[in-house]
């Protein structure tokens, strides 16, 4: 039994790391590839002649740089906004509990998304933001803020009242109190809200792709996206926007890791 | 720092926690809340503190009306029962923090600290964090951060339960000398009798949310006001012995228990119709030979502390703690002979619960 567990253990992370891997790797080969080599049969694996004229055709020849820029400021500022107004409301309910009201804020979630698409761009339309970064931040910012109060509340929660109550004996008020002692103490359950809002809004394609049609406000999905056209697909140049499009996450991730570890299974246990 | 507390109200949802209660310290005393869980004690603390609001009723610090204050605005200091320290802050951040939250200069509040470190034996540790420390180095650091400033008053919520039993009597200590020091207005809530007695100047016993009785611990101890800290305080407890007085034989009768009473208790006695009898465990004098107007009873049980003996005898249906020398012992069941000290019974209305003598 132990000596099938030692390697029946490794032979199954194995495959699973190969199954996770493998997409990534065929991403990155064809977007090095020459398009004759793209479809070879039989597959050349590694011995191909590399070329970096797809990267040279999204930077260059398309406005990627753009769309990346674009991405990085929605994500981001979406992100940002999210947890500063989710986390006010979340320790608010940590704090201040009313029946019913945590969910209700979730079941925000809980319908298809594409079902408030016709009201939201009639008021987009309305508020002059269509084609706008503007109009993706407000409707990102919209769509994670339940997630983050509900993440966020059980984070609170788990922080015991003494803490705030000794805060405020020894001076402070009670949001000198939150920024003071709490947040710093939810700070892996902060990190892990993050990295879900922003993963959410970088991948994100319906809304872009409906609200921002111009190159004013396109975003990376969108953009790769139109490298599906009429007459052909441009399989280099989209592999190629990809992988551009997968470092900022990886880099998060990496950066990340040890308050995500922490973040997760903090927020499992209770919620 | 007088703190007055005018008639507080206080519910929780449907349950009353805190009913017309009114106290009132002096200037620098140690004044001790005791009760049993569920008494309304943490409740009262938290009220003095603007951690809770009372429905109806007012706080005063001095002549000051601070019901509706910010506990910031009350300048209080704090010390919980979990302790309450700042995980993420070292030692020292922990004690200069309601320093650095005053924006005081950075030379005033090192001294403060290193001081209150100091005094408490906290310098070796100053960079330690919270998680670092022993809980009776935790609640060092909790003390510390309480006495680093020079607040309007002390108010410690059952600060030593946390600890085992040597530390607990150790830092007992500690802070009644650290009071008598500082000389800073204390409330002190617990539900220890010892605590209480020890650390108290005065004590104020609760049940229900009410004031039982407000006195010294001496006055607390030798004329409880009623049945409940007649009850509460002491160990092993006061025996109570429910019956009624027959004026004209001139004695109590509880059972077979029948004790004569002088003129004294005698005449303020009269009016209640049923009456319990206490008599404290020290107050019952032991003899293994019968004597004039000593009452015959069985060792229950008998324990021996070392350097007394608990003994419980049956006797007419009621069980007595007594405590006794050392050499008194007695084995299970064997014969013994008691009597009542006299000048040392306590005499309680039994529906009223309130003392009638002495």
């Amino acid at each position: 039994m132990k000596t099938l567990q030692r390697i029946l253990g490794p032979l199954l992370l194995a495959l699973a790391t190969l199954l996770t891997l493998f997409p990534v790797y065929w991403l990155v080969t064809l977007s090095l590839k020459r398009e004759v080599d793209q479809f070879a049969v039989p597959p050349i694996w590694l011995r191909f002649t590399p070329t970096l004229a797809h990267y040279y055709d999204i930077f260059f020849v398309r406005s990627f740089g753009a769309y990346l820029a674009h991405s990085v400021v929605v994500a981001g500022v979406s992100t940002l906004l999210a947890l500063a107004i989710g986390s006010l409301a979340a320790y608010s309910l940590a704090r201040f509990p009313r029946p019913g009201l945590a969910f209700w804020i979730l079941s925000n979630r809980m319908f298809p998304p594409i079902v408030s698409v016709i009201p939201l761009l009639l008021m987009l339309r309305w508020a002059k933001l269509l084609n706008s970064l503007a109009a993706l931040i407000v409707v990102y910012t919209a769509f994670n803020l339940p997630f983050v109060v509900w993440m966020m509340r059980s984070f609170f929660e788990e922080i015991p009242v003494d803490l705030e109550e000794a805060a405020m004996m020894d001076g402070q008020t009670r949001l000198g109190a939150l920024w003071r002692v709490v947040l710093p103490l939810v700070r892996p359950g902060l990190a892990a809200t993050a990295a879900f809002c922003l993963v959410i809004g970088w991948n994100e394609f319906l809304f872009a792709f409906l609200v921002a049609q111009t190159d004013a406000a396109m975003t990376l999905p969108v953009g790769i996206a139109g490298r599906v056209t009429q007459y052909e697909i441009k399989w280099g140049a989209m592999s190629a926007a990809g992988v551009v499009a997968m470092l900022p996450v990886f880099a998060f991730a990496a950066a990340m890791q040890k308050h995500l570890v922490r973040g997760l299974s903090l927020g499992a246990v209770k919620g | 720092m007088r703190i007055r507390l005018d008639n507080l109200n206080k519910r929780f949802g449907s349950t009353p926690v805190l009913r017309d209660f009114s106290l009132e310290t002096a200037a620098g005393e140690f004044l001790v809340l005791l009760g049993p869980s569920g008494c309304g004690k943490t409740t009262c603390l938290r009220t003095v503190a603007g951690l809770e609001r009372p429905d109806s009723g007012r706080v005063f610090l001095d002549d000051t009306d601070v019901t509706h204050a910010e506990p910031r605005d009350r300048d209080m200091a704090m010390v919980f029962q979990s302790y309450a320290l700042y995980p993420h802050l070292n030692v020292y951040e922990n004690i200069a923090f309601p320093l650095l939250v005053r924006k005081l200069a950075a030379g005033y509040v090192e001294k403060r600290v290193r001081q209150a470190a100091e005094r408490l034996g906290l310098a070796g540790l100053l960079q330690r964090r919270p998680r670092e420390l022993s809980g009776g180095q935790r609640q060092r650091v909790a003390l510390a951060r309480a006495i680093v400033r020079q607040p309007n008053a002390f108010l410690f919520d059952e600060p030593l339960s946390n600890l085992d039993a040597k530390l607990r009597l150790e830092m007992r200590g500690e802070l009644k000398r650290l009071q008598h020091e500082l000389g800073v207005t204390s409330l002190y809530v617990t539900h220890d009798q010892a605590e209480a007695m020890t650390l108290g100047r005065r004590l104020a016993v609760m049940k229900d949310g009410e004031l039982e009785q407000l006195g010294s611990p001496e006055e607390v101890y030798s004329r409880p006001a009623s049945l409940f800290v007649a009850g509460f305080l002491g160990s092993p407890a006061m025996n109570l012995l429910p019956g009624r007085v027959d004026a004209a034989a001139r004695c109590f009768v509880s059972g077979e228990i029948v004790v004569p009473l002088d003129a004294d208790p005698l005449g303020r006695l009269g009016a209640a119709a049923s009456i319990t009898l206490g008599i404290r465990p020290e107050n019952i004098e032991l003899a293994r030979t019968p004597g004039e107007g000593w009452l015959p009873g069985r060792v229950y049980v008998c324990e021996s502390m070392g350097n007394e003996n608990l003994i419980v005898i049956a006797a007419g249906g009621a069980h007595l703690s007594c405590r006794a020398a050392p050499e008194m012992r007695f084995d299970f069941e064997s014969s013994v002979w008691f009597r009542f000290r006299p000048g040392c019974l306590h005499f309680f209305d039994t529906s009223t619960t309130r003392a009638l003598w002495p």
